[in-house]
């Protein structure tokens, strides 16, 4: 580590490296988020219409529409299922993978190709794979009719949301378990089996604990994730349908901002949003993280 | 392994063989979809084996659909994603690591933040300011009084205007205000040894010249790690591309693709050329993973440290 007396010690130049790319982040990433806050608590006409100082009143309004709060409570109940399934499925498929067998490698490789398969690809696709009428499930539904209609029935249009939502989620979280479970010193396993204890128990007391910092971290940044990549998902498998099921608070906001042109919900319920997803961040901080040992 | 068990073993084969099905079953019904006709796809639903129309598909999707056009777009928006990206991500990093600056740590801790709040979440207002990149200016000169006072001596207020929406920087910028790289960088420069920067000092070398002899040939491995991961995402990035492009001429492939489908319950779509369209829009990122696979894995690895 470089320390203290033995750094450069200009003073312009640093400012000048840092400057474009902190010019970009504040018109891009800081403005925006102020003006969203902003905008909550003004009325904005659309088209540039002038705006009128209006309090607290944007928030009386979102709160008391029953829709932003179903919408709220449907991110929940995704975030809260998707993003669980998104990292245990990866963690068993990581502690298999970890035990070297011969599919070991092949699927190393093909666990990753999902990165490379944009959010609203994977939906088109699976939008056709699990299609009513010509897909997958199409031959279960001659049997049995109405069994399957993620057209009509909310919940059949949610898992499919889901399992689409996992299937792209494999990559990120996948490498990082393996890569976490591939740096515990195989002494460790062999101590412990020298102490008695089996595979199914290593697993619980060697490996999960150890890799805990790669599971806090899969799961803060997934949760993060559930909330804003669905977009992508709903907007290409199920419209936010049917009868708005599906219809998750991002969904909504680009619904009220762009079709319905309502700035100030749609920048109400923006803010509303902002402070859920830092609130949630941090107290994934302060509950999980203070438990983790990092020292090996 | 530590004792030779043979059905964990198996156990954990069949787990990695129903994973693997799970990723590539997709893929494959994709592939073989697309190499069918609508008319068969209306006869017996879900193609299991591939037919002889994907060069049929594959035109149709050339000639009737806007998606070669945007697939330039994709690779225009992707690379200078992922350029941009590498080169502000370096500069920032080296200027937080190895300079003596008080400001260090609020730097890193404000580009650090755009981590947590993705461009999807805050796109409503980004869309303003990308309407107008000059809208900040006009409000700091308005609430200032500046303005009041510009307008008192040449009888108008400065109002300046420039839209970025429907550009290809327009597409870029917002992504590109990300911290990831940064982050990358920074890890990594905290890796490299302490006396190397002292050697380099006491054989003269000022901050340009460490910079560039130095630091940069050391980095190789993490510009191209960063250059996979951003590339991939600027490839695959949907809502901002969707909102900030108004014309088909400027979306990128995966919002052609998307279009594709038809708003409307009812008829069949015509999932064979739609799939088509699906394995060509993949195709480049997908051949990217297949080549740089390492650096992918490494630049995800990375981006936890």
């Amino acid at each position: 580590m470089t320390s203290e007396s033995t750094l450069f010690s200009n003073r312009w130049l640093p400012v000048l490296l840092v400057a474009p790319f902190m010019l970009l982040i504040v018109l891009f990433f800081y403005v925006p988020i102020f003006q969203a806050f902003y905008w909550s608590f003004f009325l904005e006409q659309p088209f540039g219409g002038g705006s009128m100082f209006v309090g607290l009143d944007n928030f009386a309004r979102v709160l008391s529409d029953r829709e932003f709060w179903q919408a709220g409570w449907r991110t929940i109940v995704f975030m809260v299922t998707a993003s669980s399934l998104a990292v245990l499925i990866p963690l068993i498929l990581a502690v298999a993978a970890d035990r070297r067998i011969r599919l070991s490698l092949p699927a190393r490789n093909v666990l990753v190709w999902p990165k490379g398969v944009a959010g609203a690809s994977i939906g088109v696709v699976f939008a056709f794979v699990f299609n009513p009428f010509v897909g997958i499930l199409a031959p279960l539904n001659k049997a049995f009719p109405g069994i399957w209609a993620p057209g009509i029935d909310g919940t059949d249009a949610f898992i499919t949301l889901i399992a689409a939502h996992v299937w792209g989620g494999i990559p990120f979280n996948f490498v990082i378990l393996l890569a976490g479970l591939q740096s515990i010193p195989r002494t460790m396993h062999q101590a412990a089996a020298m102490d008695g204890a089996g595979p199914w128990r290593r697993i619980f007391d060697v490996q999960l604990p150890l890799i805990m910092p790669q599971l806090f971290l899969t799961l803060v940044l997934e949760f993060t994730e559930s909330v804003t990549s669905a977009f992508a998902l709903i907007d290409t498998i199920t419209h936010g349908g049917p009868g708005g099921a599906t219809t998750l608070l991002v969904y909504k906001i680009y619904k009220d901002g762009f079709s319905g042109y309502d700035l100030s919900g749609a920048s109400t319920q923006t803010a509303i949003l902002m402070v859920f997803v830092i609130l949630l961040t941090a107290a994934q901080f302060v509950f999980l993280g203070r438990r983790i040992n990092y020292e090996r | 392994m530590i004792e030779n068990a043979r059905s964990l073993n198996i156990v954990a084969s069949l787990i990695l063989l129903v994973g693997m099905v799970y990723i590539l079953g997709p893929l494959y019904l994709t592939l073989a979809t697309a190499t069918q006709s609508y008319e068969f796809l209306l006869r017996n639903g879900l193609a299991w084996y591939p037919g002889d129309q994907f060069f049929n598909n594959v035109a149709r999707i050339f000639t009737e659909t806007r998606i070669p056009i945007q697939m330039f777009n994709s690779l225009a928006v992707a690379f200078s994603l992922a350029i941009a990206t590498c080169i502000l991500s370096f500069l920032s990093a080296y200027a937080i690591v190895y300079f003596r600056i008080r400001w260090a740590g609020v730097a890193f801790a404000l580009i650090l933040a755009t981590i947590m709040l993705p461009v999807d979440i805050r796109v409503i207002t980004t869309y303003q300011v990308a309407s107008n990149v000059f809208s900040p200016v006009n409000a700091l000169l308005d609430v200032s009084g500046l303005n009041g006072l510009i307008a008192g001596i040449f009888g108008a207020p400065v109002q300046l205007e420039l839209s970025v929406l429907n550009t290809h920087f327009g597409l870029i910028a917002p992504l590109a205000a990300h911290g990831t790289g940064t982050f990358l960088f920074r890890q990594f420069f905290r890796t490299l040894p302490g006396d190397l920067f002292k050697a380099a000092r006491m054989d003269g070398a000022g901050p340009i010249r460490f910079m560039v002899d130095i630091l940069l040939p050391l980095s190789r491995t993490s510009f191209a790690a960063l250059f996979v991961l951003t590339f991939l995402s600027g490839w695959t990035q949907y809502l901002w591309p969707l909102v900030a492009s108004s014309t088909p001429d400027m979306q990128t492939a995966v919002v052609g693709l998307a279009r594709l489908l038809p708003d409307s319950e009812g008829e069949v779509p015509d999932f064979p050329m739609i799939m088509a369209g699906a394995v060509i829009v993949s195709l480049v990122p997908l051949l990217m993973i297949a080549l740089l696979q390492r650096y992918l894995v490494q630049g995800l690895v990375l981006s936890e440290k």
